[in-house]
């Protein structure tokens, strides 16, 4: 029952790590900016929701007021961190770099504004109860799991239904033809932001459920989905999402061969052994850019 | 007449002057290196709080020739932070006494702090291996060496025989791991699962069904900061029931504060905030008025620091000695100090010998239980 039971408990972490890493490959796949304030992102939609729930609003209320922060949060890097860079200069790394300056600042600020301390809010959803004998499963299992499904089904339709969606696909193709179609990149970039940030809302309100959030965990939020896209193939949503499914598995089924502290470690050797051996990822392609 | 004697003696003269002027008319120098930001930026707040309360209570009493200023530096709750700050108080600041925290931290300052001879107080920090440091680190602190017998009388009394432990694989959680395997046999009882936690996991999910296995009666805690409120919760979450016990670091605020926190037992050196002595009222009044709430016993230890170089000053500049690493060191070994908590010595390895009690979380309150 132990190997079921960490499962669960993969699963669990890995729909988190799912939904956190789709959000990251997105806007990569779409926009090439390596945002590394995803992380940024991913704490302040978890503060947003806990502010909103300990001032006695709604659940609902709450998400979307942290749905709105992080949307907000998502289009103020696009568009006035990013796009006047790449207006100027444009390289990767001095992207990459804003990027990294804007999620440790804003890593400050909810340190400054909140407390560096552990933040989390007691539901009954998160107490597990023995489904079977040395099964543990809490409520907030189900929860996760009709929002993982939801969300992704969801993602998919729009991606593939719409015209927005084919754009947003095409931008990460070929922008010149975008344009010479008459599409404006610009918007299509900013969508990519909207959807992206987004995606981290669900992981990050269940994260503040379950095991509780602080400023700090940004970092620890970009390291895996920085693997997820890379053990997923670098582009692709689909990919990221199944990897991080994946990575959350390994780090939990591990725990019943190795010392307990050395479960995070698994994941980033599954990382390098990708890298070695498959560098294209899961769902990569050879040659992608 | 003027020979040149009388110049170069003159000229000596106005060169020493300023200098005996200054060393009579500079404030004294307290140094803080707490933990303001990082993992364990709550405690810094605390031993800050404390700190300033200590200050203002030694200047409204003016028993001292000169002020005492503050020069605090941010440990930001790494051993780097720490070996920097201790630098820059040394070396810049000119502290002679320096107020500590956290045993990681302490342990990378305490080479800077023995090599400049800087006076290191901990209040904080519980490795057990923070005792005989060096002749300049002393302990206002019992260790956590020091509070074990507590927990382990408690366990025999209620017939714990099986003990999971969670530890954080450091120094202290090591000391701890240790102490355990140690004492638990004398007690009757077992260690019956050892599950170490790297500093920077918040997912613990998969070691508590690992614990659930082991079918413990008790689980004891051997983490800090913002990981051990996780765990906490992350064990009542996952269907844990069984007592849980750590060491002095369960009396922190948002232990307190966590819902799942409730009946968690802890250790912790003896707090008694309903004292009548004329210090414990004046620090838990002083405390209630600024913070509406009671004190914790970190608050006490460096309020405590502060009292203790008040103290040590007051002597010094009645034996006419200057204020130096060597001259506090020797106030240190050779005094007795009135402190909140009663009158107390340190033992020659830098420790304050100190009672312990145990202590549980009731109501999102600590009460004492025995």
């Amino acid at each position: 029952m132990l190997l079921t039971q960490l499962a669960v408990a993969g699963i669990q972490t890995g729909m988190l790590y799912a939904l956190t890493a789709a959000g990251f490959a997105l806007i990569f796949g779409a926009t090439r900016v390596f945002h590394v304030a995803h992380g940024a992102t991913f704490i302040l939609a978890g503060y947003a929701f806990l502010e909103a729930m300990q001032m006695g609003a709604h659940w609902a209320i709450a998400s979307l007021v942290a749905l709105t922060v992080a949307v907000a949060f998502g289009l103020f890097m696009d568009m006035l961190v990013y796009r006047p860079i790449q207006k100027h200069e444009g390289s990767f790394f001095t992207v990459f770099v804003a990027s990294f300056g804007a999620g440790i600042a804003m890593q400050a600020l909810i340190q400054f504004f909140f407390g560096g301390g552990f933040a989390t809010i007691s539901l009954p959803l998160t107490r597990a109860t023995e489904l079977l004998p040395g099964l543990y499963i809490a409520p907030v299992f189900w929860v996760a799991l009709a929002v993982v499904l939801l969300v992704f089904a969801a993602i998919t339709l729009f991606l593939e239904r719409t015209h927005a969606g084919l754009g947003l696909r095409a931008l990460s193709e070929n922008p010149e033809l975008l344009r010479a179609y008459g599409l404006s990149a610009r918007r299509l970039s900013a969508l990519a932001f909207v959807l992206g940030s987004a995606l981290a809302v669900p992981g990050a309100i269940l994260t503040t459920v379950t095991t509780g959030i602080q400023p700090a965990d940004g970092a620890h939020v970009m390291l895996v989905s920085l693997a997820a896209t890379v053990v997923g193939g670098i582009g692709s949503i689909r990919g990221a999402a199944l990897a991080g499914l994946v990575l959350g598995l390994v780090e939990n089924l591990v725990v019943s061969v190795v010392d307990t502290q050395w479960s995070q470690a698994a994941s980033f050797v599954m990382l390098f052994g990708f890298i070695l051996f498959r560098p294209n990822g899961l769902m990569g392609r050879a040659g992608a850019r | 007449m003027l020979t040149r004697r009388t110049v170069l003696a003159g000229m000596l003269a106005s060169t020493a002057f300023p200098a005996a002027l200054r060393a009579a008319t500079e404030p004294y120098v307290l140094g803080t290196l707490f933990p303001m930001t990082g993992l364990l930026s709550e405690l810094g707040s605390i031993y800050t709080a404390a700190t300033a309360l200590g200050l203002e209570h030694v200047a409204q009493d003016k028993r001292l020739s000169q002020p005492i200023v503050l020069k605090a530096q941010d440990s930001q709750s790494t051993p780097q932070g720490g070996a920097v700050g201790m630098s820059k108080l040394a070396n810049v600041d000119r502290a002679p006494y320096v107020l500590v925290g956290l045993t990681g931290v302490a342990k990378a300052a305490e080479p800077i702090a023995t090599r400049a001879k800087v006076v290191m107080v901990n209040g904080g920090g519980v490795g057990p291996d923070l005792a005989g440091l060096s002749p300049y680190f002393w302990n206002i602190i019992p260790l956590a060496n020091q509070e074990l017998p507590t927990a382990f009388s408690w366990m025999k009394r209620n017939e714990i025989r099986r003990v999971a432990l969670i530890y954080l694989d450091d120094p202290l959680g090591n000391a701890l791991r240790k102490g355990l395997q140690d004492g638990l046999p004398a007690i009757g009882a077992a260690l019956v699962g050892e599950f170490s936690a790297a500093p920077s996991a918040q997912q613990f999910s998969a070691m508590i069904a690992k614990i659930r296995e082991t079918k413990p009666d008790l689980v004891y805690v051997a983490s800090y900061g913002t990981q051990q409120t996780q765990i906490f919760k992350q064990l009542r979450d996952n269907g844990i029931t069984q007592p849980l016990m750590t060491y002095s670091v369960g009396g922190t605020p948002s232990v307190a504060a966590l819902p799942e926190s409730e009946g968690l037992l802890f250790t912790s050196q003896v707090a008694d905030w309903d004292a009548k002595d004329p210090l414990t009222r004046r620090f838990v009044e002083g405390w209630r008025a600024r913070h509406k709430d009671n004190p914790n016993t970190y608050a006490q230890n460096y309020y405590n620091a502060v009292l203790l170089y008040a103290q040590l000053i007051e002597r010094l500049e009645k034996e006419g000695k200057p204020l130096n690493g060597d001259t506090l060191r020797e106030g240190l070994a050779t005094g007795t100090f009135d402190l909140v908590g009663g009158r107390a010595r340190f033992s020659p390895s830098g420790a304050i010998d100190m009672p312990t009690q145990l202590n549980r979380v009731q109501n999102g309150k600590f009460e004492k239980v025995s």
